[in-house]
């Protein structure tokens, strides 16, 4: 009995450690670097997650089901080729398009995981291929800057209201939205009854492969959202915009304290998670590391909060 | 705790338990038990489903360790850590689900993870390996070239493939080999089983015998000693020569007051109205014409042994294995279930064998495990209403009396028994009527399955059909209206089993095999 309120106890520990590292790494960052603190910086910051958050949350439904999306860097800069490439004919037309190109990318994904029943990480892991290959065709293997005419369409992501920039508007409206899909309706709780036990999910009824599939649509949507963003902050579409955004934002799911295995988790993880890689990201600036190797950094977080967040005795066989 | 007093009969034996108890949250699996096998004996262990056999074997191959009591190896203390350190002491195990991989050979499988001796500089030394898988297969007098691969050979061959295994321990264990033989027979035939019997009969001198069976007549026929479980303690040990079938079962099952147990008194006439209706359903090689008509209020049985089709036709009627010949109609509508979903849809809940896989999901709440099946119905403009659902379950869980920490607790911390009241809650708060019963009991105690039997007379009682299907006989004569038995596919019997007139065993056996 006591192992028992023990393993309790730890998990509720594990539960907070995500908020608690956060509070801890601003407090550390703001200790030496008072102007860090300062609402100016942290609105920065709140930008400049923006984008690794609204990845990481697409991403979430999926590992929240027991699965993965592999194509989520790739999408976001299709997205931006589709919104440069199309912008100055189509105008706010652009948005939508892209959004539909990331949705049927995600059906395509879900579809050939769940009819041909392919592991997701492949599935995805070739999707993100041909998606990435076809960003490279469609913008002739380069980057396309957006003229003064088309940026015209895109201050509804660079403006600000009231002095909050608008990306963190968009942002906090992405996560009221997965929020409440996450966490107050049927295709939520499925989700997560899918992911800690698919079977049991089966036998009571639930439509399995109906809500793999939207979560995977979810998930390409998300990321083509993403792509949007990018590229009207940095006014160009590039079939390269997102690249090295696939590890942080995984790392951002898991480092919130979403299981990798499904089942466990929540937007708002997600959330805590996409601060602290954003935090991490600063404090390494500020400690001089070479951006090119923060990678290293956030490979090593993930194992680790992988590692920390699942009491792995209770997976029996890892593959 | 007092150290025991030296005991001559402990001290001779091979391997031996002493007061040895287990728990697991909410069953007290082994109570107090004490049992010893002597050098070349070949002790049998019986009792039903849930008494207690496999925490025993877990116990004894280094899987579980036990809470208190001790093992004792030749005589002295013994911890066995794992299966590989039981192993190195001397204790084989030949599992019921046969172990060997069927994509490698005889002699890859014989010393599989044991290559250690046959490799020098990281290279296996085949040649040598195969030498000696031959004198392996050669003690089990087992004529098969060790190249082969052993989904080539057939299933008393593989069995003998396993038991040439455990010998490859005898070397190691100084001349203790105890091997436990985990249900052998349960996929062989009559005459494999005799050969079986025979070699192990041979191998009396090598190594000393556990053996677990369902199946009594073999358990006296090869034991010379046998112990009988029930509620996870030892209420008998026999010299085979003294006992009878009818005496074990006796031992085995142990209660007098059977009707009070499967509370007969509260079984009530089903109704009139034909709920569940098949006319000649077929599926593949599993079963085929098999008609019947199931009533609100009824509780139907199938009685069969392993193949007798049984298992698939209750996977027919929740969705798993759509009949490919015949009519099944639900509800006065023809229906071919190819999902559960589609069952469910049609009022239709399953209580699956394997509670802990389908049933529930372990790592949600019990709240959450009561509403999955019926979400929709908490759904108000696709925002599920929590209030409405945690009053739901709260009212669940004190009609059902489930014992829990709370309706957000995890269902991984229920007990056996109040996990299942979990899934018979899910499928009656979706308003089903008609429950499959596959094993409803199994693993629970005995408290655990009154409280079962209680609910299943509640709900029918209320007018909700059910379809059982039971780990033992005994349980599904005294709980169901009527039972079907099967036998190779087909329906051969059909007995009433009425309040106070309930078909006896025998009569039902002799249709089953």
């Amino acid at each position: 009995m006591a192992a028992f309120i023990g393993t309790v106890g730890l998990d509720r520990l594990r539960q907070w450690l995500p908020l608690a590292t956060l509070v801890i790494l601003v407090a550390l960052i703001g200790a030496l670097q008072p102007v860090f603190l300062q609402p100016a910086t942290l609105l920065q910051l709140a930008s400049d997650t923006a984008v690794l958050f609204i990845l990481a949350t697409g991403v979430t439904f999926v590992i929240m089901l027991g699965g993965i999306d592999l194509s989520i860097q790739s999408m976001a800069s299709l997205a931006s080729v589709v919104v440069a490439l199309s912008i100055s004919r189509l105008g706010y037309g652009a948005f939508p398009l892209a959004l539909a190109v990331g949705a049927v990318a995600g059906l395509l994904s879900g579809l050939a995981h769940t009819r041909l029943r392919i592991p997701s990480f492949i599935a995805t892991l070739a999707m993100g291929g041909v998606l990435f290959s076809t960003a490279l065709v469609i913008s002739g293997e380069r980057s396309i800057t957006l003229d003064t005419e088309a940026r015209g369409y895109l201050t509804w992501i660079t403006g600000a209201i009231l002095g909050i920039p608008n990306v963190v508007l968009i942002g906090l409206v992405v996560l009221a939205v997965a929020h409440v899909l996450q966490a107050h309706t049927r295709f939520g709780r499925y989700s997560a009854a899918i992911g800690a036990g698919e079977p049991a999910a089966y036998a009571s009824g639930v439509k399995v492969n109906r809500q793999k599939v939207f979560a995977y649509v979810l998930s390409a949507g998300f990321a083509a959202l993403a792509g949007i963003i990018l590229a009207g902050r940095l006014a160009s579409g590039s079939p390269t915009l997102a690249a090295e955004m696939l590890l942080p934002s995984i790392a951002a799911v898991v480092v919130g304290g979403t299981a990798i295995t499904g089942g466990v988790g929540s937007i708002w993880r997600t959330l805590v998670g996409a601060l602290i890689i954003s935090v991490v990201r600063i404090g390494m600036t500020f400690l001089g590391v070479n951006i090119f190797a923060q990678n290293i950094v956030f490979g090593a977080v993930l194992i680790a909060a992988v590692a920390i967040t699942i009491d792995r005795s209770k997976i029996p066989i890892v593959k | 705790m007092k150290a025991p007093a030296p005991n001559l009969e402990l001290a001779t034996s091979e391997l031996a338990l002493v007061n040895v108890n287990k728990s697991f949250p909410g069953v007290h699996a082994l109570k107090n038990v004490s049992m010893r096998v002597g050098r070349g004996e070949i002790v049998g262990l019986i009792g039903e489903n849930g008494a207690g056999k496999s925490t025993l074997m877990k116990i004894l191959s280094g899987v579980y360790q036990p809470d208190t009591g001790e093992i004792l190896i030749a005589g002295k203390r013994a911890v066995l850590l794992d299966s590989a350190d039981a192993n190195r002491k001397g204790v084989g195990m030949v599992f019921q689900e046969q172990s060997l991989l069927t994509n490698l050979t005889v002699g890859e499988n014989i010393y599989l993870g044991n290559e250690a001796q046959f490799t020098r500089f990281g290279i296996v030394d085949w040649r040598k390996l195969y030498a000696a898988a031959a004198r392996q297969l050669a003690k089990v007098a087992l004529d098969v070239d060790p190249r082969m691969r052993a989904e080539d050979l057939d299933f008393a061959s593989r069995q003998m493939v396993e038991i040439a295994k455990a010998l490859t321990l005898e070397e190691g264990a100084g001349g203790h080999l105890v091997i436990l033989l985990d249900e052998p027979t349960s996929v062989l035939e009559r005459a494999e089983v005799d050969v079986l019997f025979a070699r192990v009969r041979a191998l009396r001198s090598r190594a000393s015998f556990i053996f677990v069976s369902h199946r009594l007549d073999e358990v006296l026929d090869l034991s010379d000693r046998i112990y009988v479980m029930k509620d996870g303690a030892v209420v008998a040990e026999l010299a085979a020569a003294d006992a009878d079938v009818p005496r074990l079962h006796h031992w085995m099952v142990g209660r007098s007051l059977q009707a009070e147990y499967y509370r007969e008194p509260l079984q009530r006439p089903f109704k009139d109205e034909v709920v569940v209706e098949a006319k000649g359903l077929s599926y593949g090689q599993s079963y085929r014409d098999v008609s019947f008509k199931l009533r609100a209020g009824e509780i139907l049985g199938i009685a069969g042994v392993i193949g007798s089709g049984r298992e698939e036709l209750t996977r027919t009627l929740v969705g798993f294995a759509p009949h490919d010949g015949g009519t099944l109609t639900v509800g006065g509508r023809e229906e071919r279930f190819t999902t559960p979903a589609e069952a469910v849809d049609r009022g239709i809940g399953y209580i699956p064998r394997e509670r802990r896989v389908e049933g529930l999901v372990l790592f949600l709440p019990v709240a959450a495990n009561i509403t999955l099946a019926d979400l929709g119905s908490l759904t108000r403009y696709g925002i599920i209403d929590t209030g409405e659902e945690r009053r739901l379950a709260t009212t669940w869980v004190e009609r059902m009396n489930i014992r829990t920490p709370g309706i957000q607790t995890l269902c991984l911390n229920l007990s056996g028994g109040n996990q299942q009241k979990v899934v018979l809650a899910k499928w009656l708060n979706a308003k089903a009527r008609v429950l499959i019963l596959d094993h409803p009991t199994r693993g629970l105690d005995v408290g655990a399955k009154e409280e079962v039997y209680e609910l299943v007379r509640a709900v029918t009682s209320e007018g909700v059909a059910v379809v059982l299907t039971s780990d033992t006989l005994e349980e599904t004569i005294g709980l169901s209206h009527n039972v079907l038995v099967m036998r190779d596919g087909a329906i051969t019997h059909r007995a009433e089993a009425s309040r106070g007139a309930k078909p006896s065993q025998v009569d039902l056996i002799g249709h089953m095999v």
